[in-house]
């Protein structure tokens, strides 16, 4: 089997292979038939990765331990749906994952726009199967999945923090983002090469962007959400360099969308879109290379490894070879339009495109420091938590502004006295916001309270956006006000999707500014029957248990827990001592209250008969942050569904065009 | 081309001056940690991230009179001992590669409390099954 699973690797690189020069021979002489090969040997690539990951999740099923990754991580005791995790547990089956999922969403991608711009694929096809070239050449020369060896009797089995369910989801999305990342590229790329000044690449790659996006943004919530239950450290994020990987996709690839509709609408920005696409791209290969060489030690990088050089070889060429291409190609990249005034729609669009992607730096800059400061000064100099929460403060709190007046501000040019009437229900709403939450004592941390205020801002116009589109909407066609807004979203889904994604955000934020600006922290040693008092729990020690369970002792600390006098209950924060791995994990107890969202979360420490240290966390509303990440596939989803009107407009649109190339 | 010069180019220009005075500023008056290996702290008075591997007995009680244990460099070499308080991860235990803040008093690494974490073993190797 593993022979066949060689072979088939072995075929998709052939292909890759074929499909970069081929394909670049097609477009380059104006080859029709030959250039449909080239793309038919991408398809192609997608049946040969899929034998591949066939083998492989086979061999993994039937625990062969004579392949070695089988061996390397998982076990027989492991769990069926764990051990098919396992697939993406280590380096070079995750690297077959990559291959897989981006010659599957090529083939897509091609099958889908041969239809809509068969124009542009000549030279997309080449940079797909450039990139095809390079995992399917990992896969077949530096890290094989494949490699055998004298078969064991048992596996090494799969790292315990690996073992859970969060792991099956959250890894795959990340990389159904990162991958879907290559899609934009790839279009952009062949645009260029083919001298195209339209924005067809852009109308085309739009739902690839935003479902990449999305998988990007939802797959992160759900690592947030893991570390916060599943660690017990008491927080969801730590700007730890793997989580960051993930971010600064993300972070680009939103400044993207952002910045695409100025071009479609008006035709600027041309040169911005090209280098934030190729930026996308470099980071979510970045991303994989961070989580995969090794080359900064956290608890992510399982491995150390001889992928490294190429991968950051492979984003150098990319990132040249782009950069020159944007060069050569400026003249075509002058935009149509000027900004008129900067204040105005697309100047907004502008602040917030220049904001994400100083973000973005920064966050760069941070990981990269200790890679920089040693090899400059020969020791590694760290940035913590403090410098990110300092960013994400000064860039954070002007986005957070602009999302409220992005989306009432006039195009082109807005007069003065008309923004006054535009914002004077939001800001009016945001400034009453604020003094009662002074009044309410939220001035105890200024960015929190200014946070806020700038959440009801945001919040109070897009409200103001959603009425006004339905009262217009309902003054026009009459019946109930329901109706006028579902029809109102219904027509405009990609800016009404887009609000509510907003109002994700805006939750996040208030989700975030909560459980960060005002937590309160507790910690002491408690005797048995002794009471402390946090906030308004009264948290009372009952006492310790200690139960076998099939792989683990369980020992818990048994916390009685009143407040205002009502009683809510015991709450069991522990340890369980695994046997096998001989390892203890931290297990914490956290109560949700559904009404306010706000948590008390449980640390127990040294827990004995007589007494405990306990650790208390008052987190207030962070359970928003979960319900955010809801909001924001909802959002997402409504901005991607397919909308029949606005396909003929753009078929209207480009239809000319694309009947000419076909001709 | 226009007479007037774009005002785009007027914001882009401001608001990366902007940046720049902001990222300025803060690296005036933060800055990093510097990380080094116990071989390398002689001397050293500041605040220093540690990176070691625990090596030896471990003994106190992180929770009063402080943990104390000894590190060493992760390659082998010269190790230093250490006290340290505030809450310990689930995977320290001698042997592991850990990480943490502090300075060095009078022989001894006092670490800062609560700034201790294990670095993951580059390679995980499960222990043998019973």
């Amino acid at each position: 089997m593993p022979e066949l699973g060689r072979a088939a690797l072995i075929v998709c690189l052939g292909l890759a292979v074929y499909a970069v020069g081929g394909g670049a021979y097609a477009a380059w002489t104006g080859r029709r038939r030959l250039a449909e090969s080239a793309q038919n040997a991408i398809i192609a690539s997608f049946a040969a990765a899929l034998v591949a990951s066939g083998v492989l999740l086979g061999g993994l099923l039937r625990h062969d331990f004579s392949l070695t990754y089988v061996w390397q991580h998982t076990s027989r005791e492991l769990p069926d749906p764990y051990v098919v995790s396992a697939f993406w547990g280590g380096q070079e089956g995750s690297l077959l994952l990559w291959l897989l999922i981006l010659t599957g969403f090529s083939s897509i991608a091609i099958l889908l726009a041969r239809r809509s711009a068969p124009s542009l694929l000549a030279w997309t096809a080449p940079v797909l199967g450039g990139v095809i070239l390079f995992f399917s050449f990992l896969l077949v020369a530096v890290a094989s999945p494949f490699a055998t060896q004298a078969a064991q009797s048992d596996g090494l089995g799969l790292n315990p923090s690996l073992q859970n369910p969060y792991m099956l989801a959250h890894p795959p999305m990340l990389y159904l983002g990162f991958v879907g990342l290559t899609i934009p590229f790839a279009f952009a790329m062949g645009a260029l090469l083919a001298r195209r000044s339209d924005e067809l690449w852009v109308v085309v790659t739009r739902r690839w962007t935003l479902v990449a996006w999305t998988f990007l943004g939802f797959g992160q919530l759900l690592g947030a959400h893991w570390a916060y239950v599943e660690v017990g450290w008491g927080g969801y994020f730590a700007w730890d360099p793997v989580e960051n990987a993930a971010l600064m996709p993300w972070l680009a690839a939103t400044a993207f969308l952002h910045s695409v509709m100025i071009q479609e609408k008006r035709g600027m920005l041309k040169i911005w879109n090209v280098l934030l696409v190729i930026g996308a791209f470099a980071l979510a290969l970045f991303g994989t290379f961070l989580t995969r060489s090794g080359i900064l030690s956290s608890i992510h990088s399982f491995t150390e490894s001889s992928i490294g050089p190429w991968f950051l070889g492979f984003i150098g060429l990319v990132l040249a070879a782009s950069i020159a291409l944007v060069v050569s190609r400026l003249p075509l990249l002058r935009a149509k339009t000027r900004l008129e005034s900067p204040v105005s729609r697309e100047a907004t669009f502008l602040y917030n495109n220049l904001l994400l992607v100083a973000f973005c730096l920064t966050i760069l800059w941070g990981v990269a420091y200790p890679i920089l400061t040693e090899a400059v000064r020969g020791e590694p100099v760290t940035v913590g938590p403090p410098y990110y929460n300092f960013f994400l403060k000064a860039f954070g709190l002007p986005l957070l502004v602009l999302m409220g007046i992005g989306p009432l501000i006039a195009w082109r040019r807005a007069s003065l006295r008309g923004l006054g009437r535009t914002f004077a229900w939001p800001l009016g709403v945001a400034l009453a916001t604020g003094v009662a939450l002074l009044v309410l004592g939220a001035g105890s941390s200024l960015p929190g309270l200014v946070g806020y205020t700038f959440c009801a801002f945001v919040l109070a116009s897009i409200a103001l956006e959603f009425a006004r589109g339905t009262r217009a909407r309902r003054a026009l066609s009459g019946g109930s006000w329901a109706a006028a807004l579902a029809q109102l979203v219904g027509r405009n889904r990609r800016r009404y999707g887009g609000y509510v994604v907003h109002a994700a955000i805006v939750l996040l934020a208030i989700g975030v500014i909560g459980s960060s600006a005002y937590d309160t922290t507790r910690e002491r040693r408690l005797g048995k029957g002794e009471t402390m008092a946090v906030d308004d729990y009264r948290l009372t020690y009952l006492g310790a248990t200690s139960e076998r369970a099939a792989n683990a002792r369980e020992i818990r600390a048994v916390v009685d827990v009143q407040r205002g006098g009502e009683h809510l209950g015991a709450m069991r924060p522990g340890k369980n001592q695994y046997f096998a791995e001989q390892q203890v994990s931290n297990e914490a107890a956290i109560r949700s209250d559904r009404l306010n969202g706000e948590d008390l979360f449980l640390i127990a420490e040294q827990i004995g008969p007589n007494a405990v240290f306990l650790k208390v966390l008052v987190k207030p509303l962070v359970n928003l942050v979960w319900v955010a990440g809801f909001v924001f596939l909802a959002g997402s989803l409504i901005a991607l569904w397919p909308d029949a009107r606005e396909q003929r407009r753009l078929a209207l649109r480009y239809g000319r065009h694309e009947a000419l190339a076909r001709a | 081309m226009a007479r007037r010069a774009s005002p785009a180019r007027l914001v882009i220009a401001l608001a990366v001056a902007t940046m720049l005075a902001i990222f300025l500023v803060y690296t005036a008056i933060a800055g990093g940690t510097p990380q080094l290996r116990p071989s390398e702290l002689k001397g050293r008075t500041g605040e220093v991230s540690l990176v070691g591997k625990v090596v030896g007995k471990v003994s106190g009680d992180a929770r009063r009179s402080g943990l104390r244990f000894r590190l060493r460099d992760v390659e082998g070499g010269a190790s230093i001992a250490v006290v340290y308080r505030g809450s310990v991860p689930d995977l320290f235990k001698s042997g592991r590669d850990v990480v943490l803040k502090g300075r060095l008093h009078t022989g001894t690494f006092v670490g800062t409390p609560n700034t201790l974490s294990t670095k993951c073993p580059s390679k995980y190797v499960a222990e043998k099954k019973s």
